[in-house]
């Protein structure tokens, strides 16, 4: 049976919370009464009553006014000092809006609320963003509070095809969502595919970036992230313009954006900001670690362990010297202190800041010098670690850094059973895993693995701005022409 | 299915690894270099082993004194196996960078000392093969051991020396394999002579049917270099008293065939620096410089010339003409290859050759 709108419905249902104001108003001009129904912490109270409250008592054309229905009219046309003023029966609706922060006036008479948008938290200020530090550009970053998201979004991209769509999911956190993009530049069919997408969420809490991630991602099996999130506002301003969708959630201090390929991830502001040729440069290096981080301790098994051949002549009598009292095969030594490592930096992220440089300079330098010293390791391996951790540290994107470091412990584990026939099998693997992976119609590789030649002008090395002429047509194929 | 594949990846993968020589890197020692002797109806293999290799848990640093080990057998490889289960450790070929061939073994055949070699999977294609002159690879070895020298420093030292000479080691295993395939060119390796503080290379001994034939002079020895187009720098000691150094050469072989004539064009263009001027006067000036060029000229011309004699007075093809010939006369070689040892000494040669000497930077217009 549908429940009809009434306050007492609502102050029975909210009796044991302390919050949920549901107390009535009676209006001494024309002796109207209604219930204001808002929940205390989320609503600006002080606009409430200068705003809403202190008009309806002051006003003096509401002696003429006598139903419960013509006060209502009056508050939706010019009797409140508010914007955002709205009409809702539904008592469903009317709950989620109070409870996401919004004050409604019941009139019990008319089983109907008014209900305005006065929402005020207590949120942090915008700061600069953590993870995507730039020397030179914007020092702006998301922040938990999806409208002011939205604003940072829109503040950026003045057009009036930016399209702001806001879907919820999460039955019982009802998290809202803004679903973002250039409407007369983004592929609409992958609009409604991530549409889809979200409103097949049939879960309880949306309160992890996970929850959204694995309804999102296309492969789930793959280690690799699909899902690119950004906490920088002029990088989702730039993917927009590029025919990407943003994905603003509720909570969550960063954007997604989709569709995502791999070359994305490997990308930074910075790059941008920089002559072309440090762009290029830096590039490089990037892809140059990353391929160091994946295949150095693997590369390091093989070459110790089967095919000594592959490396110099001193450096494998080096090798040599530094390993000969230690007790561990150089599978064991690797994979050890990979783990080793790992542990390094799980800790370091539980751990408080004080306590964990502490615990960085006891587990990095201490232990790993003690163990060196009582021949647990050998000098090279530690180096070779060392070294693998470092380059995988400098991938832009944290996500693609957990899939690397995964993917180094697989490769290894292959060196060690089959040396660099292993490692090839492992890179076979990895490559055809890459390539079969499909993001919302566009290749994962993309622009690497696409005919057009002009779409790799953005990917190793970072092109003059006036070759950027074109969109990538897989991901905004009804406007390409980015300029002329 | 997919997935079955990836659970038996590891198993399958597991099972490869018993064929492929897992042995971590301490268990091994590595040998350096390989000397390769015969004698009375045996070979004798002589390693080289660095016995620091590890055994310095003290981490010194310092590279381990060389040790040298023998095996002995009636073919190389028995002579290897020998070596092998004399020593305490496995050994391996994976790092060796030197073969020396003693005297004796070259003049058995090379063929003989280098196919065990050949057949090793593990083994360096890049290594470098060297005879050493007049003396087994063994005898070559102890003394300089006993001189106190490193010899694969040393083997090392003269590898990088032959860079500085010339653009590429054609003296490598696999180039010499490769050589020794050809039926109508001689196999030319460089050989070794032993001095008090290291080794020296001379020039190059010089293989008739894979067996040691002769050792050549350093004149002509670089005449073959010229002729092969690797001089990287070569000094010119003129008579009167002018040094200058070949910075750049190009060298183009040209074959004509005429009625039963084979005429080869050797035409060289060279540059040089004056490095050393040990006359009076401006030694800048136009006819001065024309007089080095045609004293150059003539230099280089006797030292390739010599090279040339010297292939067609033994009648072997010590300049890889036949592969020239047959190049550049595809049709005409059927024909050619069937006579080619009398061939060889009525080929006819003509010089030409061009220089120009370049201004050093440091020197002044006055001498």
């Amino acid at each position: 049976m549908e429940i009809t709108l009434n306050s007492q419905v609502i102050k029975e249902h909210f009796s044991k919370s302390g919050d949920v104001l549901v107390r009535p108003i009676k209006i001494k001009q024309n002796n109207v009464t209604f219930h204001i129904f808002c929940v205390d912490g989320l609503i600006n109270s002080q606009l409430v009553d200068m705003a809403l409250l202190q008009s309806l008592t002051l006003d003096p054309y509401l002696t003429e006014v006598k139903t419960e229905r013509a006060v209502m009219d009056y508050l939706l046309g010019s009797g409140s000092y508010h914007v955002f003023a709205s009409e809702e029966a539904d008592i469903t609706k009317v709950l989620k809006n109070v409870l996401s922060g919004m004050v409604a006036f019941i009139f019990d008479g008319e089983q109907k609320a008014v209900i305005y948008d006065i929402r005020m938290f207590e949120k942090r200020s915008i700061q600069a963003p953590e993870e995507e530090g730039v020397m030179k550009g914007a020092k702006d970053s998301f922040i938990e509070v999806m409208r002011i998201n939205t604003a940072l979004i829109r503040r950026r991209i003045r057009s009036e095809y930016l399209v702001m769509e806001t879907l919820t999911a999460g039955r019982i956190s009802k998290t809202d969502m803004t679903l973002a993009y250039i409407s007369n530049i983004a592929n609409l069919e992958t609009v409604n595919r991530i549409k889809d997408k979200i409103n097949t969420i049939d879960i309880d809490n949306v309160s992890t970036p996970a929850f959204i991630e694995e309804f999102l991602i296309e492969n789930k099996k793959s280690i690799f992230p699909q899902i690119m999130y950004t906490q920088r506002p002029d990088r989702v301003s730039a993917n927009l313009s590029d025919g990407r969708i943003a994905l603003v959630v509720d909570g969550m201090p960063f954007v997604y954006l989709l569709p995502c390929q791999l070359p994305m991830m490997m990308q930074t502001p910075e790059d941008y900001a920089n002559h072309f040729f440090v762009g290029s440069f830096l590039r490089i290096i990037r892809y140059t670690l990353m391929i160091i981080t994946l295949f150095l301790p693997a590369f390091y098994i093989a070459a110790t362990t089967y095919q000594n051949q592959m490396l110099p002549v001193q450096l494998a009598l080096s090798i040599q010297k530094s390993k000969v009292n230690v007790p561990f095969s150089s599978a064991t030594e690797v994979l050890g202190l990979l783990i080793a490592f790992e542990i390094l930096i799980e800790a370091g992220l539980r751990l408080p800041k004080a306590v964990g440089t502490a615990m960085s300079i006891l587990g990095g330098l201490v232990i790993g010098q003690s163990a060196v010293a009582a021949s647990l390791i050998s000098p090279a391996v530690v180096v070779i670690v060392a070294l693998a951790g470092i380059a995988g540290f400098i991938l832009p994107n944290q996500d693609l850094s957990s899939g690397v470091r995964l993917t180094r412990f697989l490769l290894a584990i292959l060196a060690a059973l089959a040396g660099f026939f292993g490692l090839v099998v492992g890179l076979v693997i990895l490559i055809v895993h890459l390539c079969s992976l499909d993001n919302y119609g566009v290749a994962y590789l993309s622009p690497f693995v696409d005919i057009e030649e002009s779409n790799r002008k953005d990917t190793l090395l970072r092109f003059p701005i006036k070759f950027f002429k074109k969109r990538p047509d897989d991901i905004a194929p009804e406007n390409i022409t980015k300029q002329n | 299915m997919k997935r079955l594949i990836f659970l038996l990846l590891p198993f399958l993968l597991c099972g490869c690894s018993r064929d492929m020589n897992r042995r971590e890197i301490d268990e091994v020692n590595f040998i350096h270099a390989l000397g390769i002797d015969y004698a009375d109806g045996e070979y004798t293999i002589s390693a080289i082993f660095n016995s620091g290799g590890g055994a310095d848990p003290e981490g010194s640093g310092e590279a381990g004194s060389e040790e040298i080990s023998n095996g002995t057998g009636k073919t190389p490889y028995a002579a290897y196996e020998d070596l092998r289960l004399k020593n305490k450790k496995a050994i391996t070929l994976t790092q060796a960078g030197f073969f020396l061939i003693g005297d004796t073994a070259a003049k058995e055949g090379i063929d003989l000392c280098l196919d065990f070699l050949s057949r090793n999977e593990t083994i360096k294609l890049e290594s470098l093969i060297y005879v050493t002159k007049g003396e087994k690879a063994e005898d070559f070895i102890n003394a300089a051991i006993e001189n106190k020298q490193a010899v694969s420093e040393d083997l090392e030292a003269i590898k990088q020396k032959q860079q500085e000479i010339i653009t590429r080691n054609d003296n490598n295993l696999v180039n010499i394999l490769n050589e020794m395939k050809q039926n109508y060119s001689s196999v030319l390796i460089p050989y070794l002579t032993a001095e008090e503080s290291g080794f020296l290379i001379e020039g190059y001994a010089i293989f008739d049917q894979l067996k040691l034939y002769d050792y050549l002079d350093k004149e002509t020895s670089s005449g073959i270099n010229f002729m092969k187009n690797i001089v990287r720098s070569y000094p010119i000691h003129l008579e009167n008293g002018t040094g200058l150094s070949i910075s750049y050469t190009d060298t183009d072989l040209k074959t004509k065939l005429e009625n039963d004539k084979i005429i080869i064009k050797i035409k060289v263009n060279f540059e040089s620096m004056i490095k050393e001027v040990n006359m009076e006067g401006d030694t800048f000036t136009y006819e001065v410089l024309s007089k080095l060029t045609k004293e150059q000229n003539q230099y280089v011309e006797n030292i390739i010339r010599k090279a040339a004699d010297y292939s067609v007075t033994t009648g072997l093809d010590i300049l890889q003409l036949a592969r020239i010939i047959e190049n550049q006369n595809v049709s005409q070689w059927r024909d050619l290859k069937e006579t080619w040892e009398d061939n060889i000494s009525k080929i006819e040669f003509e010089y030409e050759l061009n220089s120009r000497i370049v201004k050093s930077f440091i020197l002044g217009k006055e001498r």
